[in-house]
Formats: structure tokens, C-alpha cells, sequence
């Protein structure tokens, strides 16, 4: 297949999947008869079947995040992000992996299978439901969402850990050979960056969950990594592609490099900074352009980790610092590293402020600032990223029983998975996950959250439920 | 199938690389060369898919491992294809059924390319990652990353070091069921439509370049400066940020730097010593570095409007004089030499004598430029250099040159345009005239006329005693009219009258260029002139007295 038949092919697709996403969008608000209804399923069955009369049969697959037509992994773009979004919601509500296209297909084919779907949402097994209704179509057939099993997830997770850890590693040398006056390997930065990319691509959440790890002897570099982990999965929220989610990646690792300039003995000092220690922590932004310079000869990404670095404490009213003579506008890739550093601040231990606030009370104080501190627009991508209740929230369940979030649910987010840390009988436990999403043979949800919790308080080591 | 027959289309494949990788560097896209590996390799490539759906390349230090056979060998250093991708962490390669000729194309670039030499801020790891290939897999070793071994085995024993107190957890859990103040809630909203058109906006805003913004933050960081350190830093920043805009080809951008730095230089309240560091960037500027960019900007054949050199050239300084000259023997389209030609002119002032040392260039045609620059500028500093010209090997220099003395004039011209009259070369002897003519002085038309009246005149050429005549039509005083007047008169009755009749000729055609009237009545007497030559050049001459002209 050449290059033009290749775009055109993705095209069709990208198109091909919108049509479905608006259609089953659409029937959930009117009823089968609504013009809009029919008209815009009839743009999906002229579709399908062109695609068909081209490729003899279209397979239509949800292989994590992404959708894939014919093998062909269909990229994300802007333009359909929030049908893509919901598609990928409405597959998973289902625990639809695959729907196949065979020969031609027909307008009441298409009938059945969203009326297939409308009706699974409301089952107990939605997929076996699905499957039943659809067994008499023969030009469509449906295949579950396949579930990473166990050992894989382990593996996963042992990536995901060495990816962290990698990235923690290498800015801990980047830190030390700036210091030292030595070169800084910037391939390098950009291979940590890439692994931390293709993670959040594929498993946001565990690479999400590390973040909430804190690490207060080597908070700088955890924390450099942490704004990187964010922004590139605020980042994808906005729909960048691979090669600026790297960018934005690198730039949020580097907007901290002023702080090397400040004496550990300041950062790491157990009381309240005198007038001058604050004025010193001022200047890291400066600092950290300046550092930023120095990396290497000027190339866009220079320019941009330099003004990053400069403007993430600028507020999205133009307060904060540094203060200037002219308000400068300040960039987009400055507003979700700000975001990324203020939400990981807040709940670190760190120099500003000693007790780490718990995931859910520092967004909930992000919220006030949302529209003079932050941009309300990022932010409200960041809380659809991060759900109410952020990975490493404590909470006590309607079950009585205590537990920490360990996975956001995009779909529904106040039901995030939730590791058992105390059962019902106030008996210490380690190890068993629930999904807030379970319900009993009468459709009641099995737990639901009373009230969240401050785990710092307590001094709960997040680390020992989520390395 | 026989297994002999895949293992020798993957070992194929292996040497279609290897051959490839350097063909594509070599040649470019459009050789047939180039065009032959290309179809060679996807052959290749095509033959091992009718065995397999993929070829699976598993890589190590020295070999290239194929289903636990070993299909590449190679312990040296240098053209080492397993080395070349082990290197950066590359451990397994796969190239499926469905690999397309341009997707291999784009592979094939990526291994052409010279890591260790060119100045890349990728490795082969990430060019393979950026291109997120729909039919080549890649499997690296991020351990190559870690900048200290077993750093993740340290630092999660460390974090685990610190235990939970069971008896801090169940105090959570007696907590829990206390009443406590509330959170405010965070909702989630949903994202809308014009959330998605306010994004697609920001990000259309966003991928535009930031070098503006930058040098706004140099500029208020030269507010936020304090100590000599600081501005030594700026300085370089400055100096980079001029740098990559003309690489970036951005000339404007460029220009707004040295203006805004000019606007610090023209403040009184900014301390000299600070200035001092600002004078060093625009005097950056000028250096050859940045104006050989200039060069290949102008030499790379995009439309510029001439207004955007200029506005640069304005903000230039001294220094800039030489590295201009220097590009403007090197540059190759004529458009590019004008604009630098141009800019000498309005930047050559503030160094003459370095401008001048460009006669002394090699190279003929920098030497004319030059003397036409120092024309342009005209600055009679630049005459005593000029004077050194005159003799130059190439007479196009020369005719330049006595051009520039006559328009500069000045106290050793004289002796020199005289001398010009003598040259053996007609060009160079009309040059030295004209030059004469342009002086416009009493002692240049003395000297012309004395020609005139020498004994030898007539022996000149026609067209030369014709450039004679024109040339003291300039001076429109009386004495130039009797001149001419009484030349015209003059017959000759001996051998050679035909030469003198060439000069009489030459005077009426003069006394019609010097537009005195009265030398209407002179010229009709002439019409009826045996000499053809003469009745035609003075019928002229009263047609142009007569309508003006």
C-alpha cells in the first residue's frame, strides 16, 4: 500500500469511528425514529460498506486507549478527540473489545447492534448481554475487551517502576553534572522522556500511581519527575501528539534546575525561611533559565524549557514571580507545568510547605485558584485526568472499611479502584483491590466512598501499598 | 518450506541493509542509485515475507541473532551493523508483512545517518520512536538510562524503609468515623465543544516560534540583573538568541534584538559600563559567524524583501564592514551580491580605511565592488586608496576606478586621469575622459581642451574625438563656446583635412549639446559644407538647438 492509499485508508477510519461514537452518542438521546438519528446512521452504513467493498471485512478493535481498524493503530486527533473519548468509555462500559464488519452490511444491522449496546449497559454482564443480542446479525460480530492478565500486569508494573525510577536516576545526574560543570547527555533525557510517553500511552495510571510515591530525601528529582509524569498525561488530555508530549515532557523535567543553585542546607531547613531564604527561592525560575542556556547551543526546545523554566511560578493572572515590567502572556506549556508543580507540590513535604496536603484537598484548593492562579481551561482536562478522588486518596468506605485509591476511573470517577488497607472489622490488611464499580445481584453498588482522608496525618507510607 | 530457504532471505535482507545504509548516505534521493538500493532492499524484504509475516532481528553487541541463528558477525568497530544498533540500547528489531516502501525508506535514513559525527540531539532509539512506525518494532534497553546502577533497587528500598505504624492506621480508621470538616467537592466537568475549540486555538498559538518571547524574558531579565556576572550571562544569551535566528533564517527577529539593545544604548539613565556589554552583542552581529549566515539566508533564493536587510544593516555596526566584504566574493546569485553591495554602502562609512583594504582583494570583481561602494559612499578619504588601484591587471577594475576618482575629485586626481588620456586601452582612456567630465572643474577643462588642441588629436579615432567633444560640452560657459565655435571654423587645406574635418564635425556636434542658441546661425553656415561629415553633425546640431533637446 503506498503512502497516499495509506492517509487516505487512516482518514476513512478516523471518520469511521467518529460516525460510530456520534451514533451511539446520538441514539442515547433520541429514540430510533429521530432524523438525526437516521441520517447519521445511514452515514455510518455507507461508510462501513465502502470500507468493505476495499478491504472484504473491517475489524474495529479497543487495544487499551487506542482503537485499531484492520491492525492499523488509528491515531488521535484533535479534531475527533472527544468522540474517541467517548467511544473508548462506551467500549469499555460494555467490555467490548471488537466489533467485526462483514460483506454489506445494512441500516438494520446497525439498528441492532446500538440497541445491543443501549441494552448491555444496563446488564450485570453487559458483554455476554451484547453478544446475545447480536448472535442472529451475521455481518457484524462482537469480541470482549481483552483483560491484561495478572502476571502481565505484574511485568507491567515492573516497567512502569523502572521507567520511574530510570527518570529519577538521570535527573538526579543531570543535577549533579550541572553542578559539576559537566555536559548533560540530552538524548538521554529525551530516551527518559520517550519511556515516560509510551507509559502514560499505555498504562497512565500506574505511572500516575507513582507519582503519588514521595520521597522527601530526594524530593527535587522525584519531583522533577513527577511534573514530567503529569503535564505529558495532562498533555495527552489535550491530544498532543508523540513528538510534543516529548516536548512537553523534557521541558516540565528541566523547569526546576534553578533550585540546584539553592544550598541544601536552605531547602532542607526544618523551620521557617527568613525574608532573605525567600528571596533566594525566588530566583530559581531565573536560575533555571539560565541553567536551561547553558544545557546547549539555542534550539526550540532550549527556548521553551528556558521560558518554562522562567514562568512556572507566573500565575495564570499574571501574579506570582518573577515580577517583570511588562506582563508577558504566559505559554501554554508554562500553565500545565504550573499546574503539574503546584498539584505535586501540595502534596509533598517539600520546601513550601512541610506537611503534605492529602491528593483530594490540594484539588480541591486548586479549584479556588482555577481562574486566577490557574487556568480553569487546563484544569478542568487536569480533573478529568486526575478523577475526585487522585491516586494515593485515603478513603473510608460506606463498607467500613479504609483503603487507598490505586486507579482513577475516567468513566466513572467517583468509583476509582480502592486497596484494601483496613477491613470492616478494623483489622489491618494489605493487598486486596476492589473496584468501586461493583454491584450486587439487586444493581446496588457494593462500596461507595463516605468521606476521604488525610493519609499524612497518619503518616501512611504510601510506598508500601504502591511500589 | 524449507528452513535453509528463510534463513537465507533474512541473512539477504541483513546485506541489503548493510548496503543501503551506505548508498542512502551517499547518494541523494534522486539518483538512480539511490532509487535501485531502495527497490533492491524492498525486494528483499519481499522475498523473506513470502516465507515469514515477520522477520524478527534480535540484536547484540557484535551479531544479529534470526530465530537463535546467527546471521550477522562482526567483531570491529567501525561499519559494525550490530554495534551501530546496540549502542544506544536497541535490542530487537521487527519488520512485519505490511512494511510499506516509504516506511522502509524512512528506516533506511535513519541508519545512514552518522551518529557519532553530526550534531543530533537523537539517538537511534528516539528517531525509531518519533516515527511510531506502523510496521517496524523496536525493543530498547532503558538501562543505558539509569545514571547509577541499581538505583531503582536503592531507592525503593529506601522509600520502603520508612514502615507504616500499624497503630497509626487503625488511628485512621477510629478517625475515619469521626465527624471532621468537610472538603469542598471537586466536580469533574465535563469537557464541552467550545472547550475544545478554546484548546484548539491555544495549541494553533502555541506552535508558533518562541524566540520573541525569549528575548522579551532576556530583556526584563536585564532589569533583574545585579552583578557584572549577570550581564556576562546575558551577553552570551543575547549573542545566542542572534545566533539562532539567523540560523533559524529569521532575519527580523535579529534586527528587533540589536533595536531594542540600541533603545538600552540610547537611554541615559542605563550606566555606561552596562552599555559596554550590549555594544559587544551588536558588535556579535557583525561578526563573520553571523553575517556567513546572513550570507547563506541570501544565497538560499527565498524572497526577501530588501527592506528587511536594510532594517538589519542599520543596526549593524564597524566590525560588520569586513565579514561583508568577505561573503561578497563568495556569494553566488547576483540578487544576494546587490543587497551586500547595498549594505556596504550604508555600513561602509563608519569604516573606510577597512572597506578600502578590499582593493587589495584577489579576486577582480570584490576589487570593483569595492571601488563601486567607495563611489557610492563617496568619501574622498577613499581617493588616496583608489589611486592604487589605477593600475590594476584588469581593465575593468581600471575603468571602474577612473570613475570613482572623477565623481571623489580631490588633489591627486588630476595627475592620474591625465595620465588616463595616455593609456594605450580606448576604454580606459574614454574612463579617465568621462572621469574629467565629471570633475567639472577649470583645471579639467583646461586639460581637455589642451588635448583637443594638440597636434595629435586628429589622429584619434572618430569615436573618440566624438567622447572628446561631449565631454567639454559639459562645462556650458562662454569660453567652451568659442571653442567650439572656432574648431568648427578651422579648415584645413593640407594632407589629412578628412581627420580635421573629423574634429570640426565633433565640435558642431558639441556646440548642439552645449543648447547655446547662438550657435544656430554658425552651424547653418555649415550645411552646405563639402564634407558630408560636417553638414550631416551640424544639421544636427541646429535640429537639437532648435527643438531643444
Amino acid at each position: 500500500m503506498d503512502n497516499k492509499q495509506d492517509r487516505e485508508l487512516h482518514k476513512h477510519a478516523k471518520e469511521l469511528i467518529n460516525q460510530l461514537s456520534v451514533v451511539l452518542r446520538t441514539s442515547q438521546i433520541h429514540d430510533a425514529n429521530n432524523i438525526a438519528l437516521v441520517s447519521s446512521m445511514s452515514r455510518l452504513v455507507a461508510m462501513i460498506n465502502t470500507f468493505v467493498e476495499q478491504e472484504n471485512i473491517i475489524t474495529l478493535e479497543l487495544r487499551g486507549e487506542f482503537f485499531y481498524i484492520n491492525e492499523y493503530r488509528i491515531r488521535y486527533s484533535l479534531e475527533y478527540l472527544l468522540n474517541f473519548d467517548f467511544l473508548v468509555r462506551e467500549f469499555k462500559k460494555r467490555e467490548l473489545g471488537s466489533v467485526v464488519f462483514r460483506n454489506q452490511i445494512k441500516s438494520e444491522d446497525i439498528k441492532t447492534l446500538i440497541r445491543a449496546c443501549i441494552a448491555a449497559t444496563f446488564s450485570q454482564e453487559p458483554f455476554a448481554a451484547l453478544e446475545e443480542k447480536m448472535a442472529d446479525v451475521r455481518t457484524i460480530s462482537v469480541g470482549r475487551l481483552q483483560k491484561v492478565v495478572e502476571e502481565d500486569s505484574y511485568d507491567v508494573r515492573k516497567m512502569v517502576k523502572k521507567t520511574y525510577f530510570n527518570a529519577v536516576s538521570f535527573t538526579q545526574g543531570v543535577m549533579n553534572k550541572m553542578k559539576a560543570g559537566e555536559k548533560v547527555n540530552i538524548r538521554k533525557a529525551k530516551r527518559v522522556v520517550e519511556s515516560m510517553v509510551d507509559q502514560i500511552l499505555e498504562e497512565e495510571q500506574m505511572l500516575l500511581g507513582m507519582t503519588a510515591i514521595k520521597d522527601y530525601d530526594e524530593y527535587t528529582y522525584h519531583h522533577s519527575v513527577n511534573v514530567s509524569i503529569l503535564s505529558v498525561a495532562l498533555g495527552q488530555r489535550l491530544g498532543l501528539n508523540r513528538r510534543l508530549l516529548t516536548e512537553l515532557g523534557m521541558v516540565a523535567l528541566f523547569h526546576d534546575l534553578g533550585k540546584m543553585e539553592i544550598p541544601n542546607e536552605v531547602l532542607n531547613k526544618p523551620t521557617n525561611f527568613t525574608d532573605d531564604e525567600w528571596k533566594m527561592i525566588r530566583k530559581h525560575p531565573v536560575w533555571g533559565l539560565k541553567a536551561v542556556l547553558k544545557l546547549k547551543k539555542f534550539d526550540d526546545l532550549t527556548i521553551k524549557s528556558a521560558i518554562v523554566a522562567f514562568e512556572h511560578h507566573m500565575n495564570f493572572d499574571l501574579t506570582g514571580y518573577p515580577k517583570v515590567r511588562k506582563p508577558l502572556e504566559l505559554e501554554l506549556y508554562s500553565r500545565i507545568v504550573s499546574l503539574a508543580d503546584q498539584y505535586d507540590a501540595m502534596t509533598s513535604a517539600r520546601v513550601y510547605s512541610r506537611v503534605p496536603m492529602s491528593p483530594d484537598k490540594a484539588l480541591s484548593i486548586m479549584m479556588e485558584r482555577a481562574g486566577t492562579q490557574l487556568d480553569p481551561l487546563l484544569f478542568k482536562f487536569f480533573t478529568n485526568m486526575v478523577g475526585i478522588y487522585p491516586i494515593g486518596t485515603l478513603v473510608l468506605l460506606d463498607s467500613r472499611e479504609l483503603g487507598l485509591v490505586c486507579e482513577s476511573n475516567q468513566i466513572f470517577p467517583a468509583r476509582p479502584r480502592v486497596m484494601i488497607i483496613v477491613d470492616n472489622k478494623g483489622n489491618r490488611i494489605k493487598g486486596a483491590t476492589v473496584d468501586l464499580t461493583e454491584k450486587n445481584e439487586r444493581e446496588i453498588f457494593l462500596r461507595s466512598i463516605s468521606r476521604t482522608m488525610d493519609p499524612n496525618k497518619y503518616k501512611i507510607n504510601l510506598a508500601e501499598y504502591l511500589l | 518450506m524449507e528452513i535453509q530457504d528463510d534463513l537465507k532471505a533474512s541473512k539477504d535482507v541483513i546485506q541489503a541493509l548493510l548496503k543501503s545504509k551506505k548508498m542512502i548516505r551517499m547518494y541523494p534521493s534522486n539518483n538512480p542509485i539511490y532509487v535501485k538500493t531502495l527497490e533492491d532492499t524492498y525486494a528483499r524484504f519481499r522475498d523473506y515475507f513470502d516465507y515469514r509475516d515477520d522477520l524478527v532481528l534480535k540484536i547484540r553487541q557484535n551479531d544479529i541473532i534470526w530465530e537463535n541463528e546467527q546471521i550477522y558477525y562482526n567483531a570491529e568497530k567501525e561499519d559494525n551493523l550490530a554495534l551501530f544498533f546496540f549502542k544506544d540500547g536497541l535490542r530487537e528489531l521487527t519488520f512485519k508483512k505490511g512494511l510499506a516502501a516509504d516506511e522502509m525508506e524512512e528506516f533506511l535514513k535513519i541508519t545512514a545517518m552518522d551518529f557519532e559525527r553530526e550534531v543530533l540531539d537523537d539517538d537511534i532509539v528516539t528517531l525509531l520512536w518519533e516515527k511510531d512506525f506502523q510496521n517496524i518494532q523496536h525493543i530498547a534497553d532503558d538501562m543505558v538510562l539509569a545514571d547509577e546502577d541499581n538505583y531503582e533497587v536503592n531507592a525503593v528500598e529506601h522509600i520502603e524503609e520508612v514502615t507504616n505504624d500499624p497503630d497509626n492506621i487503625l488511628k485512621a480508621y477510629q478517625d475515619a468515623f469521626k465527624e471532621d470538616e468537610a472538603l469542598k467537592d471537586v466536580a469533574i466537568i465535563p469537557l464541552s465543544d467550545k472547550d475544545l475549540q478554546h484548546l484548539m486555538k491555544e495549541l494553533e498559538r502555541d506552535s508558533e516560534d518562541k524566540t520573541k518571547k525569549l528575548v522579551d524574558i532576556l530583556f526584563e531579565l536585564m532589569y533583574l540583573a545585579e552583578s557584572r556576572n549577570d550581564f556576562d550571562d546575558l551577553s552570551v544569551y543575547f549573542m545566542n538568541a542572534v545566533e539562532f535566528s539567523m540560523t533559524q533564517g529569521d532575519i527580523p527577529m535579529t534586527t528587533t534584538i540589536l533595536s531594542r539593545l540600541q533603545d538600552v544604548l540610547n537611554d541615559a539613565n542605563v550606566d555606561e559600563e552596562i552599555k559596554k556589554y550590549f555594544r559587544k552583542i551588536i558588535s556579535f552581529a557583525g561578526s563573520d559567524s553571523i553575517i556567513k549566515l546572513l550570507g547563506e539566508i541570501l544565497d538560499a533564493g527565498q524572497e526577501l524583501e530588501d527592506k528587511i536587510i536594510e532594517d538589519l544593516v542599520t543596526h549593524l555596526d564597524k566590525n560588520a564592514v569586513a565579514p561583508l566584504m568577505n561573503i561578497l566574493g563568495e556569494l553566488k546569485s547576483i540578487h544576494a551580491r546587490k543587497v551586500v553591495i547595498d549594505a556596504l554602502i550604508y555600513i561602509g562609512p563608519k569604516d573606510i580605511m577597512t572597506l578600502s583594504k578590499g582593493l587589495n582583494d584577489s579576486r577582480w570583481y570584490v576589487v570593483r565592488n569595492i571601488i563601486y561602494i567607495l563611489r557610492k559612499i563617496s568619501d574622498k578619504r577613499a581617493v588616496e586608496f583608489l589611486l592604487k588601484t589605477v593600475r590594476h591587471a584588469d581593465i575593468r577594475v581600471r575603468k571602474e576606478v577612473i570613475r570613482a576618482l572623477g565623481e571623489l575629485g580631490g588633489g591627486g586626481v588630476f595627475q592620474t586621469l591625465r595620465e588616463c588620456l595616455e593609456d594605450p586601452e580606448i576604454q580606459v582612456r574614454t574612463a579617465g575622459l568621462r572621469a574629467l567630465g565629471t570633475v567639472a572643474s577649470e583645471a579639467a577643462k583646461r586639460i581637455i581642451m589642451d588635448r583637443i588642441n594638440d597636434k595629435t588629436f586628429k589622429e584619434k579615432d572618430f569615436e573618440e574625438k566624438k567622447e572628446y567633444f561631449e565631454v567639454i560640452s559639459h562645462w556650458k560657459d562662454k569660453e567652451v563656446f568659442v571653442f567650439l565655435s572656432e574648431t568648427l571654423k578651422k579648415k584645413s587645406f593640407f594632407f589629412g583635412s578628412a581627420k580635421s574635418d573629423e574634429a570640426r564635425a565633433c565640435a558642431a556636434y558639441g556646440l548642439g549639446l552645449l543648447g547655446n542658441k547662438d550657435a544656430i546661425s554658425l552651424l547653418q553656415k555649415f550645411k552646405g559644407e563639402n564634407s558630408k561629415l560636417i553638414r550631416e553633425f551640424s544639421y544636427t546640431a541646429i535640429k537639437r538647438l532648435e527643438h531643444g533637446q
